[in-house]
């Protein structure tokens, strides 16, 4: 057995443990676990998703931009929840441990472990993307809230009454001439 | 009654070796204290707007003082916890929904996973049976005899800064969206429970500004905005000017004109603000076809009322106001633009805080005779429900086609949904000038939407990840359908949906944009004697 036909072989193991530890990095996270409904649990049925496919594709040799999307489903909703930058794209880097913690409990698969060192390189760039994606999440939310500043609701909370702000004008206007 | 299950329900099954990065959560949730920091939690009420509503009739809102949550100590009034305590005796004695409320939860859990701050975040105290357990804890340990004995055996917990703290960021990660109702085997409103929590809040002067300006701005100049009476009718005559240019209509709205037969009132963000601008729009031409006989009211000037997210007094204060108006105009009844809350509070809470409206008529059609038996007594009738019952009637002209530009999907806003039961009338005037729109999955449309994520005054920037967290159970059923379908649409009937959701959908999915219901009905409304430009994206076109 070599090692693609070894990940293939422990390919749902491999999936449970990981599914399982990254949904471990919510407080409350049975119903993440337990919930199939894509809809009615969103955060759970993503990441399942997007990691299962990721390992797929990584499994393939795929390039980076066939697993984008994969990596978007995870990592957009990461990006808005309460965690560190290094706590949101870790999952992708545990992909490593797992496979180690999974091969190391059978006799055959325990001999591959030293052919790992290629395929965590790739595991590797999938957290490298993994951080370029994260930023352009952070960007996009700085940008709506500039967006939303400028679009003049800031004058909800930081302007002044409009007769007062008249009153004003023409009283720096009188002060110029 | 034990309280076993909340706990059950609670306990995270985190084990094994934590992460190196430390996200693994390892203690249990009655352990972890609300901890503030930037981006999840909403700025303090400014103490100058405070100030000035305490001095206002009818309402308190003590302790103005600058505070901030990040801070250990809050400057609480040195008799806060009593003041707490009274407060909540006052309201168990005073609703008695409250009291009801309290005690008759069996802690079933059929509202744990329904939220959508708890599918968003993972954290169980965004279940509303927890989030309602911060509040209904303290009311065991001081109301209850089994709590006074035993106290935390029996589900009590002492009242401390911690737990207000507790309740801070918690009553202000609830949009009061009432979808967890929907699913409760007893009714029960956790909503409300938040309102109270919110109102007790007060009491010791911690509010959010982006509730407390609006409020103080609508008391005083009549909407959210603080708009005066020349700037909002300033906005209105701009905006038919830009009608003018556009359809080749010309439109003379009337402001405060006394013997209207109808006085319309609708969010002040609809005159000032996009996409709102463009729903606007669309109510101009609609009773510019029909030849409305209405007029505007400067002073009546936002449909919106923040004081729903404030306090009770406060919400019968702004929602007076609309009907001081109808009365002082003399007109015979209200038609009400797309809000979300105005019509929670003018169904659920108008009859019995301003009512019997009686000086006003049992709202009727002019144009099709149609009476609106279901406003007999609020004589409030929604613009779905008046445009909707003109389509039925033949009496407006729609070209579909002119609509080619939109493939749509249809948001139920919570409150029109839960509040009201406004759900057929929005679908069939959407069927009636779009040619293309999907309906999102099942359980997350009708009474089961999923809110926007940033209602009840939670619209703010310095929120903005935990309106994203909180949206995503919205966001993910738009894209959905934005995958199924290429839909690019998101049509939906409340003013803070059209600002929010447009933000929500840029981060989730950008393809998407948001219009409101009659926005897209003035885009297909062909009108007599028009000059209509080429407007490949109807409303919205920019003609140079």
């Amino acid at each position: 057995m070599n090692l693609i036909e070894a990940l293939r072989q422990k390919r749902d193991k491999i999936l449970a443990l990981w599914v399982e530890r990254t949904l471990d990095s919510y407080i409350s996270s049975g119903f993440f676990k337990q919930s199939r409904d894509k809809f009615a649990n969103p955060v759970g049925t993503n990441i399942q998703e997007g990691l299962t496919t990721l390992f797929d594709m990584l499994v393939k040799g795929a390039a980076a931009r066939e697993y984008a999307g994969a990596l978007d489903q995870v990592i957009r909703i990461r990006a808005v929840q309460e965690f560190s930058p290094a706590q949101a794209v870790a999952p992708i880097l545990e992909l490593k441990w797992v496979i180690k913690q999974v091969f190391s409990t059978d006799k055959e698969c325990k001999l591959l472990l030293p052919e790992l060192d290629s395929f965590d390189c790739d595991v590797d760039r999938a957290a490298l993307a993994a951080f370029d994606l994260y930023m352009e999440c952070r960007d996009r939310l700085h940008n709506a809230r500039i967006r939303e500043l400028k679009s003049g609701s800031y004058i909800l909370t930081d302007s002044s009454c409009a007769s007062a702000a008249i009153k004003q004008n023409l009283q720096d206007f009188s002060q110029m001439s | 009654m034990a309280v076993v299950k909340v706990d059950k329900l609670a306990k995270s099954v985190a084990q094994g070796p934590s992460l190196m990065t430390g996200s693994v959560p390892m203690k249990d949730w009655m352990d972890v204290p609300a901890v503030f920091k930037p981006g999840n939690y909403a700025y303090p009420t400014k103490p100058e707007k405070l100030e000035y509503l305490d001095s206002q009739d009818g309402v308190s809102f003590p302790n103005a003082r600058e505070w901030n949550p990040e801070d250990d100590d809050w400057k609480l009034p040195e008799d806060w916890k009593e003041t707490i305590i009274q407060g909540l005796a006052e309201r168990l004695d005073k609703f008695r929904s409250l009291k009801i409320f309290m005690d008759c939860c069996v802690r079933c859990g059929a509202c744990a996973d329904k939220c959508h701050f708890f599918l968003g975040t993972g954290d169980p105290k965004n279940m509303p049976v927890l989030r309602a357990e911060l509040l209904r804890s303290i009311y065991r340990q001081e109301f209850t005899k089994a709590g006074k004995i035993f106290g935390r055996m029996a589900g009590g917990r002492e009242m401390t800064v911690g737990v207000l703290k507790e309740w801070f960021m918690y009553a202000y990660q609830c949009t009061e969206c009432r979808r967890c109702s929907v699913f409760c085997p007893y009714g029960i409103d956790t909503a409300e429970i938040t309102m109270m929590l919110r109102e007790l809040l007060h009491l010791v002067g911690c509010g959010i500004n982006w509730a407390m300006e609006p409020v103080a701005n609508s008391n005083r100049t009549g909407n959210h905005m603080g708009l005066t009476p020349q700037a909002f009718k300033g906005n209105v005559d701009f905006l038919c000017e830009d009608i003018e240019g556009l359809t080749g209509v010309k439109i003379e709205p009337t402001f405060n004109r006394k013997g209207a037969e109808v006085l319309f009132i609708t969010p002040s963000a609809d005159v000032f603000a996009e996409p709102g601008l463009f729903t606007c729009m669309g109510y101009l031409l609609l009773f510019e076809a029909i030849g409305l006989d209405y007029t505007w009211s400067t002073y009546a000037s936002e449909g919106g009322n923040f004081g729903l997210f404030t306090s009770n007094e406060m919400m019968k204060k702004l929602n007076g106001k609309m009907y001081a108006e109808a009365e002082r105009l003399g007109v015979k009844w209200i038609l009400g633009g797309e809000c979300g809350h105005m019509w929670r509070v003018v169904h659920q809470y108008m009859d019995t805080m301003n009512g019997p409206a009686d000086f006003l008529e049992v709202p009727k059609s002019p144009i099709t005779g149609t009476v609106f038996e279901n406003a007999a007594s609020t004589k409030m009738v929604h613009i779905s429900e008046f445009t909707a019952d003109l389509i039925k009637h033949n009496k407006i002209t729609l070209d579909k086609s002119r609509n080619a530009h939109v493939k749509a999907t249809f948001h139920d806003s919570c409150n029109p949904a839960r509040a009201m039961g406004l759900l057929e009338e929005p679908r069939y005037v959407l069927s009636h000038v779009v040619d293309e729109w999907h309906e999102m999955p099942e359980n997350t449309i009708r009474e089961k939407t999923f809110c926007c994520g940033s209602g009840t005054a939670l619209n703010t920037d310095e929120i903005m990840e935990l309106r994203m967290r909180s949206g995503l159970p919205r966001a993910n059923a738009v894209k959905h359908v934005f995958d199924k379908h290429a839909i690019n649409t998101l049509a939906c009937v409340c003013a803070i949906d059209r600002a929010t959701l447009t933000t929500l959908m840029d981060y989730w999915v950008p393809e998407v944009t948001v219009a409101g219901v009659s926005e897209l009905v003035g885009n297909a409304l062909v009108i007599e004697g028009e000059k209509r430009q080429e407007l490949a994206e109807g409303l919205r076109t920019l003609l140079f």
